[in-house]
């Protein structure tokens, strides 16, 4: 998956982006200040910057400045919620803007766009045989094309791209069938139970007592 | 209308008028003048006329002729003759009868002095008087022609009207300038104005008479000043106050990020042990933190809505209480803290001061390496007593050190928040010392070190003088 930089101070925040991140299995580089950044940016092929503002010496702003001819898409992870700031953060080219405190799922979705965004090749998931090309909009089992509605390809793509974390029915049915879905929470069984027997999944994509559904990888 | 205009027009008003009103009756003095003096010439010459005739009349009368008609005519008539050269026309009357006259057309003899006769066409001095006696029946009537003084007049208001129609035209333009020049100052100040209102508070009035208008212009550029420092500092102060406000939400997310990010880490991810005790490691520390800020905010706001109680504390006191909360902070840096006490009391608030010296020693460890010292100093100075941290370590900038009295200000983020500091220590350090009236000094120099002091009473200084 994507290589991404994260530029933050805080030690706690900057280890929670990258123990998650790795999670969903993207590769991840850490910097602490704008000296870091630069030096990894010259070092490393880097797909995403996640930027902080308010860092010790040169702020967020300024190191975007200087960065942009990279053309390495940026979003800015911040405090300040000004009005002010975020169009200088949107100004200065940044793909998108996430205010703190902010919620890691909301953060993995916003990566997710952007990657989409800016990063060409799409990347697959196989396990178990299974062989899952998001970008061709595939699934191959055992070499043979598995057959999935829409809406269940849709669930499928939202659990590899937060693999590994547990989410609720309620946020499955809001990141794989949208907001405006008004549906039952049960929707989301029936389809979990299709997708487990098509692609004979069943302890992959396990049940999480009282949370709702987790898709399961090594790596 | 404009000032200028007005004043313009006010001033050539004024001066036309009073130009004018004066010539006019010089011109109408100098008319009196003539007119009085071609009187005077015209009855001066009817009487050496009347006298001549008279003389004429007894001569011949002494030849033993008798004066009838006749002889009155020739006698008037060789006169009338002679001066009617001279532009004079005279009359001679015998009690109302008319003996002789120039003109054909004369009907009554004319009052006795008759000065001046102005009908619209002719213009002349008429004068009739009687002869010396015995000839007091006779009446001689002298009238001359006075058409010349009347055209000289009119010659001379012609003349008048002209200088007018020059006069004024050059007035108005030298008026124009004048008055343009004296109302430079204000059109300078009033666009000097306009800048300023536009936002421009540099902007000076450049003006340098030495008149009531450079006195404005410096009373004005003294005012300028005083708006523009008072901008400034207001200026400053908002800037202050929204760095505290972002740097307050700074302090408040950060830790509520983790805390939440990791909670649901730990709740809803495919972990094993190791990420686990990580995770809640950082919820159990950021929560330390959080907590710490909260009680240092709550610390600030209770100190500004709590009266002091202050009593004599004894230094040594103070020194073991702050021995008591630090010394494992101090002896995990392996510092020293040294205790150099000349004075045994101070007036003041205990538990307040005690909190005053662990943030100064606090700070003073972060900034210490180890191996070094901390010296806690008490002392008498221009007889107030003076509690003085003095570190050895990496000190501040002078920048560093104006800010450093501004809540959340760290001089090195990264180490302070490993410590576990708020930013807020120096903040609660300077509450205190207002709290106490006391004043406060933060000396620092870079690689050499900081100290810190505070000057307390000795005493209780109310009760002395009370």
């Amino acid at each position: 998956m994507a290589n991404i930089l994260v530029v933050e101070d805080e030690k706690p925040i900057s280890d929670l982006i990258t123990m998650n991140l790795k999670l969903v299995g993207h590769q991840f580089f850490k910097a602490f200040n704008g000296m870091e950044m630069q030096v990894i940016l010259e070092q490393e092929k880097v797909d995403l910057i996640l930027l902080d503002v308010m860092l010790p010496g040169l702020d967020g702003f300024e190191l975007m400045r200087r960065n942009r001819h990279l053309n390495v898409p940026v979003i800015f992870i911040t405090a300040k919620d000004s009005l002010y700031d975020r169009i200088t953060g949107f100004e200065l080219g940044a793909d998108d803007y996430i205010i703190k405190p902010f919620e890691i799922l909301e953060l993995l979705a916003r990566i997710n766009v952007v990657l989409r965004r800016n990063v060409q090749e799409h990347d697959g998931f196989i396990a178990e045989g299974v062989d899952v090309r998001l970008a061709a909009r595939k699934i191959y089992k055992d070499g043979q094309l598995v057959d999935l509605t829409a809406r269940e390809f849709e669930l499928l793509e939202v659990l590899i791209q937060n693999r590994n974390i547990a989410l609720s029915r309620d946020k499955l049915l809001e990141l794989a069938w949208g907001y405006e879905f008004e549906g039952d929470t049960r929707t989301v069984d029936v389809h979990i139970r299709q997708l487990r027997k098509k692609l004979g999944w069943e302890e992959r994509i396990k049940t999480i007592c009282k949370l709702g559904y987790r898709l399961e990888s090594e790596g | 209308m404009r000032f200028w205009q007005k004043t313009l027009l006010v001033v050539l008003l004024l001066f036309i008028l009073t130009l004018d009103v004066s010539v006019m009756m010089i011109m109408k003095k100098s008319w009196q003048l003539n007119m009085e003096r071609e009187i005077q010439r015209a009855s001066s010459e009817q009487a050496l006329i009347a006298n001549n005739i008279y003389e004429n009349l007894n001569s011949i009368k002494s030849r033993g002729m008798s004066i009838n008609d006749t002889v009155l005519l020739d006698v008037a008539r060789s006169y009338a003759d002679y001066y009617r050269q001279q532009g004079i026309a005279l009359q001679l009357w015998d009690q109302g009868q008319l003996v002789y006259s120039d003109e054909s057309d004369t009907k009554d003899m004319p009052v006795i002095r008759n000065e001046q006769a102005d009908n619209e066409t002719v213009h002349e001095v008429i004068i009739t008087k009687e002869l010396p006696t015995p000839y007091n029946h006779l009446f001689l009537t002298y009238r001359r022609d006075i058409e010349e003084l009347y055209a000289k007049q009119a010659e001379l208001n012609r003349y008048f009207v002209y200088i007018n129609f020059i006069a004024s035209p050059i007035l108005i333009i030298l008026l124009y300038i004048l008055i343009r020049q004296l109302t430079k100052p204000l059109r300078l100040l009033s666009n000097t104005t306009k800048n300023i209102a536009g936002g421009n508070y540099g902007e000076r009035v450049t003006l340098k008479n030495n008149d009531e208008f450079g006195e404005l212009a410096q009373n004005y550029n003294r005012m300028a000043e005083a708006v523009e420092c008072h901008v400034t500092e207001l200026s400053a102060m908002a800037e202050a106050k929204q760095r505290i406000v972002d740097n307050l939400a700074h302090e408040l997310r950060t830790p509520l990020t983790s805390m939440q990010g990791f909670a649901q880490y730990l709740n809803s991810a495919n972990i094993g042990e190791e990420e686990r005790m990580t995770a809640s490691g950082y919820i159990w520390s950021e929560t330390l933190r959080l907590k710490n800020l909260v009680f240092k905010l709550l610390d600030l706001s209770i100190l500004s809505h709590q009266p002091v109680e202050r009593t004599s504390v004894s230094v040594v006191d103070l020194f073991e209480s702050v021995w008591r909360t630090e010394h494992n902070n101090l002896e995990m840096a392996g510092i020293k803290l040294v205790l150099q006490a000349e004075i045994d009391s101070v007036w003041g608030d205990r538990d307040l001061l005690a909190s005053f010296l662990i943030n100064c020693i606090e700070n003073s460890i972060h900034a210490s390496s180890e191996g070094s010292e901390i010296r806690f100093l008490a002392y008498e100075q221009n007889s107030t007593a003076v509690l003085e941290v003095r570190d050895f370590g990496r000190g501040m900038s002078a920048k560093q050190v104006e800010l450093a009295f501004e809540p959340f200000y760290r001089v090195d983020n990264a180490r302070s928040r490993v410590h576990g500091g708020a930013g807020l220590g120096l903040s609660l350090c300077r509450q205190i010392a207002e709290e106490h009236q006391a004043t406060l000094f933060l000396e620092s120099e870079e690689h050499i070190g900081t100290t810190i002091r505070i000057n307390l009473q000795l005493h209780n200084n109310n009760l002395l003088t009370r």
